[in-house]
């Protein structure tokens, strides 16, 4: 995680909006020192006294749960913010793609119908799935449209995925219902190796796309006559945009389930740090938020009410619904 | 007059519903089914037609009293609260899991505190923009039920009957009790349609027409609480009907409150029946192809999807829906 801090602290972003150093510099100083603190903590709290056991404990539970919560919510801020601009809405969340329902729906069908998929195959059916959910929303809206209609089609698509869903979880019992547990609130426990094996590559894969399509968010955010003045096909750009945060978002969920809300509140914090700025100027800072988020929301989820471990997926809702209304609050008075 | 496609539409509905009930054989009925019938069949049925009755009409007022084509109880944070509320309750043990009286005080709370939330964040807002704040809040709301659900699974399959919406498993002692609010709200409705219907036209002229908006306002608001609370305390939040009925009913019977909520009325009814039965049939065939599973197909999951298909087509056809 060393891109965001060294971005963080320059001229990288537009060069059209004058620096506002005066807000940006505590940030530029304390994101990075209590990511740090975050990531430090995730290590070392509570570890076993014995040196043996720790070095295992270190190594294989500790540091690719805690490589998963970095990237992964580095992964799905970027999807937020990939999201609200290419819709031009700040209202326009992962979660309305389908893409994490979709997840769900896969393992889902998968545990209560007893089909024969060997159990560690199953984050790479909930990718599957995941994806499968974001090519149906995607297909659905359709490249002609202009962006609330997508939206809109999108809230649509992934309100039926749900039902569809919960018509499944209807009919699982207790067993398979705590197997499924993951896929409806996000989790990180029991993340290994495995799981971060299957992560790594799509996000490695990932990192160069999202550079690529820079340009064209920059140019959506003329609005949609002006960027096809400009000779963008607009309604290709939008579907290859979503496109790619519905994989971002889909490389997640297959191991961990939806890490829910992290990818409306990152972009927005990220906003506030950074008024005024574009995507690419914004894209460490979300990438950044993102992680430290999910890192914080972990450590929350591991130690809050220990031993007992409470769901990832608990606190960063309740740490994105909180910010959301104080964010809208604060629209509907301004 | 198209009054008669509406009501044939509902007639076909109630016995396509009264045919594929699992139980019964008609037309020759043994004790046993006639049992059945009307100890299961027929409550079955009238808590389809309360829930769709009431979620439509609530539909209807809403987007008339609004002005927002839409605007829904789904969306306008009525059902998610009513939801919310009945799922808290029984959690929290404040009510009894089963109590049908309890559920529609819990509805009736957690749905005008729902409504009362997204009206205050969303109230400046255009139609488009009320949607997409509503469809996030519902989604907010929903994301509490799940979590409030995770730490007692052995109850989600209860819970589900109010997320997602069933007319599975009621009896007449839930029909006893919803039947006379939800009765009452839509008489009152009706009686009071004439003067809701001038909100429709805009305060301004309402105004000079001798009304005052804002009293006006907050009646029509709050009988649409009360008739979709009361729906989802019966059958939970059957999805999309309060968004989708209120448009076919102005498409046959025109823009007048007065024609138009009774045609919302019977064509919600239509609608959570007919779906019902599609849930049942569906039912049938996936218990026939996969033994052992108890699968049973909610009636919210067929008018989820029905919605949803329906919404897509609209927004489709439509390209300049804007949200910002």
């Amino acid at each position: 995680m060393t891109a965001p801090t060294s971005a963080a602290d320059g001229t990288v972003g537009a060069p059209l909006t004058p620096p506002r150093t005066a807000r940006r510099w505590p940030a530029a100083v304390a994101l990075p020192i209590t990511l740090a603190t975050a990531i430090l903590l995730t290590l070392a709290l509570a570890l076993p006294a014995d040196a043996e056991v720790a070095q295992v404990v270190l190594w294989e539970l500790r540091t690719p749960r805690l490589l998963l919560a970095l990237l992964g919510g580095a992964a799905v801020g970027v999807a937020g913010l990939l999201m609200q601009a290419a819709l031009r809405n700040p209202l326009a969340v992962p979660e309305l793609l389908g893409v994490s329902t979709g997840g769900a729906l896969a393992a889902a069908v998968v545990v209560v119908w007893a089909l024969p998929v060997p159990a560690a195959a199953q984050p790479v059916v909930a990718l599957a799935g995941a994806l499968g959910g974001g090519a149906l929303c995607l297909a659905a809206a359709g490249t002609g449209r202009g962006p609330g209609a997508v939206l809109l089609i999108g809230a649509a698509m992934s309100t039926a995925l749900q039902a569809v869903l919960l018509a499944v979880m209807a009919a699982a019992d207790r067993l398979q219902y705590d197997t499924l547990f993951r896929y409806l609130v996000g989790s990180l426990t029991g993340i290994t190796w495995d799981h971060a094996r299957l992560t790594l590559p799509w996000l490695l894969l990932c990192g160069p796309l999202v550079l690529a399509v820079l340009p064209a968010l920059g140019v959506l955010r003329l609005g949609d006559e002006a960027a096809t003045a400009l000779g963008l096909h607009v309604g290709r750009a939008r579907v290859a945009v979503l496109g790619l945060a519905a994989v971002l978002v889909a490389v997640v969920v297959g191991p961990c389930g939806p890490i829910a809300w992290i990818g409306f509140v990152a972009p927005h914090v990220a906003r506030r740090v950074r008024p005024d700025a574009d995507a690419r100027a914004l894209l460490p800072w979300a990438a950044a938020f993102g992680a430290l988020f999910t890192t914080v929301a972990d450590l929350a989820a591991r130690h809050a009410f220990a031993p007992a471990e409470t769901p990832l997926g608990a606190w960063t809702a309740a740490i994105g619904i909180l910010s959301g209304l104080v964010l809208l609050r604060r629209r509907g008075t301004s | 007059m198209r009054w008669w496609w509406a009501v044939a539409a509902l007639v076909v509905a109630v016995a396509a519903e009264l045919a594929v009930g699992r139980g019964v054989d008609w037309p020759q009925l043994d004790p046993l089914e006639q049992r059945i019938l009307v100890e299961l069949r027929l409550p079955r049925l009238a808590t389809a037609l309360l829930a769709g009755g009431g979620l439509g009409a609530a539909g209807l007022l809403l987007q008339a009293v609004l002005r927002n084509p839409l605007a829904a109880p789904e969306l306008a944070g009525v059902n998610p609260g009513a939801v919310l509320g009945v799922l808290g309750g029984i959690q929290l043990g404040l009510v009894p899991a089963d109590s049908a009286a309890g559920a529609l005080v819990a509805a009736l709370l957690g749905g005008a505190a729902g409504g009362s939330l997204m009206w205050l964040l969303a109230r400046d807002g255009t139609p488009a923009q009320i949607a997409t704040y509503g469809l996030l809040g519902s989604a907010a709301l929903a994301g509490i039920t799940t979590l409030l659900l995770a730490y007692q699974p052995g109850r989600f399959g209860n819970a589900l009957r109010w997320l997602v919406g069933s007319v599975d498993g009621r009896v007449w002692a839930h029909v006893s009790v919803a039947w006379p609010w939800l009765a009452t709200a839509l008489l009152l409705a009706w009686l009071c349609s004439a003067v809701l219907g001038m909100l429709a036209a805009g305060d301004g002229h309402a105004a000079a027409l001798g009304l005052s908006p804002r009293p006006a306002r907050a009646l029509g608001l709050a009988l649409s609480v009360a008739l979709a609370a009361g729906a989802v305390a019966l059958a939970g939040a059957l999805a999309f009907v309060g968004l989708v009925v209120p448009h076919v009913a102005r498409a046959l019977c025109g823009a007048d409150l007065r024609r138009a909520l009774p045609a919302a009325a019977l064509l919600g009814a239509t609608m959570v029946v007919g779906a019902d039965a599609v849930a049942q049939v569906l039912t049938l065939l996936v218990q026939s192809g996969s033994a052992g599973q108890r699968l049973a197909v909610p009636a919210g999951a067929v008018t989820a999807l029905l919605g949803a298909v329906a919404l897509v087509v609209v927004a489709r056809r439509s390209p300049h829906v804007e949200v910002s």
